[in-house]
């Protein structure tokens, strides 16, 4: 998963884009202005935007703005100092699917920010189950069979990215795209070697194959 | 406590003065009429008198004695209380007196003289004439005349009666005017107090919801409640500007906190999400301090701000002495040499003779560094900073003029607002918090000065302060 945080306090960005890396293992950008978010936000995919509202340059609200217009359909948590009900019916029906007010609570950030990637993608509960596949998104653990896998973060995000859209075509490059944040060199080969390396640990003990991949189009995760 | 009404006062007065003009109009009628009443009695008297004169004849013979004829006697002036008289003759003496004469009363002849008595509870108006009179003689006798005294006495019942039934009389259309003026009064005096009434419903209404008074139109119609609505208007005014600036503030105050606070709270919670080796707790906990370091200057600025912003309002009280302007800037530039020195900025400092003026030094220096400070941080690297200090009899003016980038003219007007950050990512940069320009001018105002900015893009920004040097505002209190 990746994650765009807009917010011009530079510590704040910092220690927010730190516990997503750490705690959710997603893919983090940060931009430190309007003009910058809504830049990195038009060209790159992002599985949810975290947003503040006090921004230079061009504000919180017109970034929002101007992503509804484009069309993306990208969830928006918009941070805002201001709590008030006018202000968060604003925020709301100018097109956030949530919001969170200062002083931040990391916790709660995160599990809001899993909340949206989930329903943005379809998914109700945490927890996704594919045929004898579990993948606690909470906890970050899989399981097969009631048989525990351990994966490497990467495998993880791999299979967590997966595990969202399951029965859909995934190709490298959306792959490559949500996994990685913007510093990142891409290279597509590294989605191959992490792919067999998910289908070797998943497949212990067990015959039938979950990964399937679409020559040329992509993976796709079924039971 | 008792409660005191413009009502009652007003018609008490009125009542009162009522009271006063009818007395007076009551003991005037009752003396005019006494004094008329008595003048005509004093006329009828007189009349009598000469008539009882004429009745005393001379005998036939040449010895000037004289009798009283008591044939015609005249009749009594009040018909039910019959007068009196006594007539002396000065040869002859006691001569004659009234028929029903009290006994007892004593008159004696003397000098003519009018005057009042009681005897046996009637009251008398007495006169006591002498009379020299002239005689129907026939030529060439010798004939010596005596001189007569006629005392002649009339009771006053009637008089007083008629005077007292006119005292009744005025006394009583008095009361009923008195009462009539006082019913008036009163309603007079509702009518024209209403305005008051309805100007104190709308005062009633105000509420920091709604500041706004509206003083009904009769109200403000009246010339005697006009003072009144406008130094009620205007001092809402105050109040709401005081009230919405200290609620901006602590709105403010309470939005800007909240970063840093969000902060401090992600640096230790991202710090305890899992568990980490003691380097890194260390360089967590010393991330945290360094947020808990720019939390608690922020604060200090904060009160720094209230505090001249509540000197703004007042005006500064205290007593001080006087300094020169030139030292605080000095003192100014000193502190503000290794920002400078770091930036290669040079600052020039051009004085003219020493400013005396009544200042706490600290409050100058402070803004003065504030100023500075934005110049030198807005400048170029390697630019330079002039400050300007000149001096007439108008006052002092204080010129901080920089070569940097200038502040764009949507930010220009807001540039001393407090938290307004023109730029927001530079000045976070560079450390501020918004709050040097708005405490630069409180204190600035907190001393009857002003402060302005002009600022040309790409060319450069100055400012300048004018304090009233040399016409200061005597303290106050």
């Amino acid at each position: 998963m990746r994650v765009l945080v807009v917010e011009d306090e530079p510590r704040l960005a910092e220690n927010v884009a730190r516990s997503l890396r750490e705690s959710a293992g997603y893919a983090v950008d940060v931009a430190g202005d309007g003009q910058e978010g809504l830049f990195l936000a038009e060209s790159n995919a992002y599985d949810v935007m975290l947003l503040d509202l006090m921004l230079p340059k061009l504000d919180g609200m017109e970034v929002l703005r101007r992503i509804r217009q484009s069309g993306q359909h990208t969830p928006v948590l918009v941070i805002t100092a201001r709590d008030d009900k006018e202000s968060v019916v604003a925020l709301l029906n100018a097109g956030a699917d949530d919001y969170l007010t200062k002083p931040l609570d990391l916790g709660e950030l995160l599990a809001r920010t899993k909340a949206l990637i989930r329903r943005g993608k379809g998914q109700p509960w945490p927890v996704l189950v594919i045929g004898d596949l579990e993948l606690n998104t909470v906890n970050r653990t899989v399981q097969r069979g009631g048989r525990a896998i351990t994966l490497t973060a990467m495998e993880y995000r791999v299979l967590e990215y997966l595990a969202h859209r399951p029965r859909a075509v995934v190709s490298k490059t959306e792959l490559l795209e949500h996994l990685y944040d913007y510093n990142w060199e891409k290279f597509s080969n590294v989605i191959e070697v992490y792919i067999s390396g998910l289908r070797r640990k998943l497949n212990e003990g067990s015959s039938r194959q979950l990964i399937r991949t679409l020559r040329g189009q992509g993976y796709m995760l079924q039971e | 406590m008792r409660r005191d009404s413009i009502q009652r006062r007003l018609i008490a007065t009125v009542v009162l003065s009522q009271a006063i003009l009818t007395a007076g109009l009551l003991i005037t009628g009752v003396l005019v009429t006494y004094w008329r009443l008595l003048s005509s009695l004093d006329a009828g008297m007189e009349a009598r008198t000469m008539s009882v004169a004429a009745l005393v004849r001379y005998t036939e013979d040449a010895s000037g004695n004289v009798y009283f004829d008591n044939s015609l006697l005249p009749e009594s002036i009040d018909p039910n209380h019959p007068d009196q008289f006594m007539v002396w003759a000065d040869r002859t003496g006691l001569l004659t007196h009234s028929e029903d004469w009290p006994d007892g009363l004593q008159f004696e002849p003397g000098p003519n003289q009018h005057w009042n008595f009681t005897f046996a509870g009637v009251p008398y108006h007495a006169s006591r004439v002498q009379h020299l009179p002239i005689l129907d003689r026939e030529e060439g006798k010798a004939f010596q005349p005596q001189t007569l005294t006629i005392v002649y006495a009339s009771p006053t019942i009637r008089i007083r009666q008629q005077v007292k039934a006119a005292g009744a009389f005025i006394a009583l259309v008095s009361v009923l005017l008195l009462g009539a003026t006082g019913w008036l009064a009163l309603w007079g005096i509702r009518r024209g107090l209403s305005p008051l009434q309805a100007l104190a419903e709308q005062a009633a209404r105000v509420s920091a919801k709604s500041w706004q008074l509206q003083p009904p139109k009769e109200a403000e119609e009246i010339e005697e409640l006009r003072p009144l609505t406008e130094s009620m208007t205007q001092m809402l005014a105050r109040l709401q500007n005081s009230f919405v600036q200290q609620r901006e503030f602590l709105g403010n105050a309470a939005h800007e906190l909240k970063t840093p606070v969000a902060v401090l709270k992600t640096t230790l919670q991202s710090l305890l999400q899992r568990s980490r080796s003691s380097e890194e707790y260390r360089a967590g906990l010393q991330a945290a301090l360094q947020d808990l370091d720019r939390l608690e200057q922020l604060l200090q600025w904060m009160l720094r701000l209230a505090r001249a912003e509540q000197w703004a309002q007042d005006g500064r009280r205290r007593e001080f002495e006087r300094i020169d302007i030139n030292a605080t800037c000095e003192e100014a530039v000193e502190r503000i040499r290794s920002l400078a020195e770091s930036r290669h900025t040079a600052i020039q400092l051009a004085t003219d003779g020493p400013v005396p003026f009544r200042a706490d030094p600290e409050d100058l220096q402070l803004v003065w560094t504030n100023l500075l400070e934005n110049a030198v941080r807005y400048s170029p690297e390697g630019g330079s900073v002039e400050v300007e200090v000149a001096h007439d009899e108008h006052g002092a003016k204080i010129i901080f003029q920089d070569r940097g980038a200038g502040i764009s003219a949507a930010d220009l007007p807001h540039i001393f607002d407090r938290f307004y950050r023109g730029d927001p990512s530079r000045t976070r940069a560079t450390g501020g918090f918004g709050l040097g320009l708005a405490i630069a001018k409180a204190l600035v105002e907190a001393y009857g000065g002003s402060i302005t900015a002009e600022s040309a893009p790409g060319k450069g920004t100055r400012m300048t302060v004018e304090l009233p040097v040399g016409r200061e505002k005597e303290p106050k209190g």
